[in-house]
């Protein structure tokens, strides 16, 4: 589904990605932790193609495609999806308005007919359902006054709607108290699927209580210094990445890895 | 001194003038001096530093509307596709500035063409005609109106009386030399009447017109006056408009104006509360590309305690284009418990477009509430991102974007179905050009 090869990336001239290579197959859930400034964020970003995160080396294939030469509506459109640590207030635009006319968009590129607004609303219902969560959040402008919570669960809806095949979570966990966590961490659960990967970016292992992975990643200074499986959370959450930098145990060591 | 000024003088006086009722001949004379005297206002002439009249004097326009002078009638008028009112309850066609058509079909409601009603309400016109400042380069465009005030429509309403709602359509007959029309309008409210005015311009303007209109709406005490104003006009349109409104107590005044097109376009409000307990709401957003230019001065007298203003605006500005704000609140000693917001805001779209934008509150009572901001900004390309990750593409993003910054002022108007359709053509005349 998506493989990453010694990607390099810079931000504002400061290289921050400094050789990630990752491989995630179809229905697979990957978890990306690490400490601040490891450079988890910018990775999601790099993958959705946000302007002024420049790929300096290294390749991103996705679905066989390399992905860094699409834009960003046309690597949605193929199915990606980042839900964002920080959801955009957008003051205006009425959030079913502006799903309905992302969808459209994408069933447009893929050739499928476009979904009227009964048909889109019945989809919606369908999918506010799956979820557990109220139609409140559609008659708002998007994100606009939504609490942390709120942002978060819009997120998630918007990714039921659009049902992307590979979809990176950007630490969808921070700023969210427990009830609140375990409502967005079921939303996830029901949107896995065998032809649905995911990327779980998170700081803390908390989260992959809710959402178990196959996979945990370590990213610290720009690189994976560690993967393994969810147990791999668990010490972190126990040691602390500091256990980490001063060495750790043998496959954090990234010349080992190679 | 300007030569378009000069001209426009000669042709009044070369007979091209109006003439009567006796009591405007001093008037209208008075006038043509000043405008002779001083000519159009020029780059250093402080009110209209922003405002460039080289699109006017390119267009070098004669005046019009005088060779036809019996051709005003009272023909009926009725509703074509494309306005912006399915079912209005009473229609004006106004066509280069005189009155050329009307229905109405609702008692207490009466239009007449300006002529007529310079007789039959003498002494509230002539009030309302002597209130205009003719005076200097500044009010250049108020005397030259003056100069040939003949032209136009007055619409009474009796008291109490809903008068629903009502089309104002502005137009020009096809004809292929340039043209300045003058029309004055005057609107009379009687107490508690009630009206819903939407003014619009007819598709069919041609090339090369300018439009210079004085209004005086009078809103009796309690009345409520909701007007709408939407153009989207050719770049070659001049408009220019000043409208005197006077509030008595307990009014609901509302303006919603919308800059959708046009070349140079100049709107003047200026709005007296005469009594307590109005208000008075200006709102309005514009959507400029090319070279277009619209200026909005609204300027609030609260002369007397206990009356709420405010100013909505929103500009979004493409091209080489260029946008005037200048909202004025005066606030007068003893006019306590009044409130005075204002809001303007702009986004630029491109690096040559230009916003210039003043707010001036001067407050001289004590107890009085009053806030203020105006930003001029560029497009959130974090938001542009945001929707472009779900799958819009980046031309769509904006325009999603920009529309929705206008429609903060649609979403604030009265009626629903019209705010919608006025979003509609917001959204139809966003550039779609990216900033570079």
């Amino acid at each position: 589904m998506l493989e990453i090869r010694n990607l390099h990336a810079t931000v504002g001239g400061k290289a921050i990605l400094k050789g990630v290579d990752l491989s995630v197959g179809a229905g697979e859930i990957h978890a990306i932790m690490g400490p601040n400034g490891a450079g988890k964020s910018t990775l999601g970003n790099v993958i959705a193609g946000r302007e002024g995160y420049e790929v300096t080396e290294g390749e991103v294939l996705y679905k066989g495609r390399n992905l860094l030469d699409l834009e960003p509506e046309d690597r949605a459109c193929e199915g990606l999806f980042l839900a964002f640590q920080y959801p955009v207030e957008i003051p205006g635009v009425n959030n079913t308005y502006f799903l309905r006319a992302a969808l459209n968009a994408q069933r447009k590129y893929r050739g499928e007919p476009e979904l009227d607004s009964m048909q889109f609303l019945k989809l919606v219902r369908e999918k506010l359902e799956i979820l557990h969560i109220g139609d409140d959040l559609l008659h708002r402008a998007v994100n606009e006054g939504f609490s942390g919570g709120e942002k978060k669960r819009n997120e998630i809806f918007q990714m039921a709607v659009l049902e992307p095949s590979l979809a990176i979570l950007d630490e969808t966990d921070s700023g969210l108290d427990i009830d609140a966590l375990r409502l967005v961490a079921d939303g996830v659960n029901r949107l896995r699927g065998e032809d649905r990967s995911m990327i779980v970016v998170t700081h803390y292992q908390r989260l992959l209580d809710h959402i178990v992975p196959d996979q945990v990643h370590v990213l610290a200074d720009g690189k994976i210094v560690a993967s393994g499986g969810p147990d791999l959370a668990l010490k972190l959450e126990e040691q602390g990445y500091t256990w980490l930098e001063q060495g750790g145990i043998q496959p954090l060591q990234p010349e080992l890895r190679a | 001194m300007s030569a378009l000024a000069q001209q426009w003088s000669e042709a009044f006086h070369s007979g091209g003038g109006p003439a009567g009722p006796a009591w405007l001949d001093d008037i209208r004379l008075r006038a043509v001096e000043q405008l002779n005297e001083h000519g159009l206002p020029q780059r250093k002439t402080e009110a209209w530093k922003y405002t460039p009249m080289r699109a006017l004097e390119a267009m070098n326009p004669a005046i019009r509307g005088l060779e036809e002078r019996l051709a005003e009638s009272g023909a009926e008028a009725v509703v074509r596709p494309g306005d912006l009112l399915e079912s209005p309850d009473g229609i004006i066609d106004i066509l280069d500035g005189r009155l050329a058509g009307r229905s109405c079909g609702r008692p207490g409601v009466s239009i007449v063409p300006l002529r007529q009603g310079l007789e039959l309400y003498e002494t509230r016109l002539r009030r309302h005609v002597e209130t205009v400042d003719i005076s200097g380069s500044t009010r250049a465009f108020a005397a030259l109106n003056t100069a040939f005030l003949e032209n136009g429509v007055v619409i009474h309403i009796d008291s109490q009386v809903d008068a629903g709602s009502m089309l104002l359509r502005w137009g020009f007959s096809s004809q292929a030399e340039a043209g300045m029309h003058n029309s004055r309008v005057f609107l009379l409210l009687e107490p508690g009447a009630r009206l819903h005015l939407t003014e619009q311009f007819d598709e069919s303007s041609s090339a090369g017109q300018a439009l210079n209109v004085i209004s005086h709406l009078e809103l009796g005490e309690a009345a409520v006056l909701d007007h709408v104003y939407v153009q989207k006009e050719p770049e070659n349109t001049v408009l220019i408009s000043t409208s005197q409104v006077t509030i008595a107590a307990d009014c609901r005044y509302s303006y919603a104006g919308f800059d959708l097109g046009g070349g140079l376009v100049r709107h003047e409000l200026q709005a007296e509360f005469a009594g307590a307990g109005a208000h008075a709401a200006f709102m309005g957003a514009f959507v400029l590309d090319n070279q277009r230019h619209v200026d909005n001065h609204i300027s609030v007298d609260h002369a007397v305690a206990g009356c709420s203003s405010e100013q909505f605006f929103r500009g979004v500005l493409g091209g080489r284009s260029r946008g005037v704000f200048n909202g004025r609140a005066l606030i007068r000693a003893g006019a306590d418990g009044s409130s005075v917001r204002q809001s303007n805001a702009n986004l630029l779209l491109s690096g040559l477009a230009e916003m210039d934008t003043k707010p001036e509150l001067e407050i001289y009572a004590d107890e009085v509430e009053a806030s203020h901001g105006a930003t001029v900004g560029q497009l959130d390309e974090l938001a542009v991102f945001y929707l472009r990750s779900r799958g819009l593409s980046e031309s769509a993003a904006r325009r999603m974007l920009t529309g929705a910054f206008c429609h903060a002022v649609t979403d604030r108007m009265d009626q629903a179905g019209l705010a919608a359709r006025v979003a509609d053509l917001i959204d139809e005349a966003m550039p779609s050009d990216s900033p570079e």
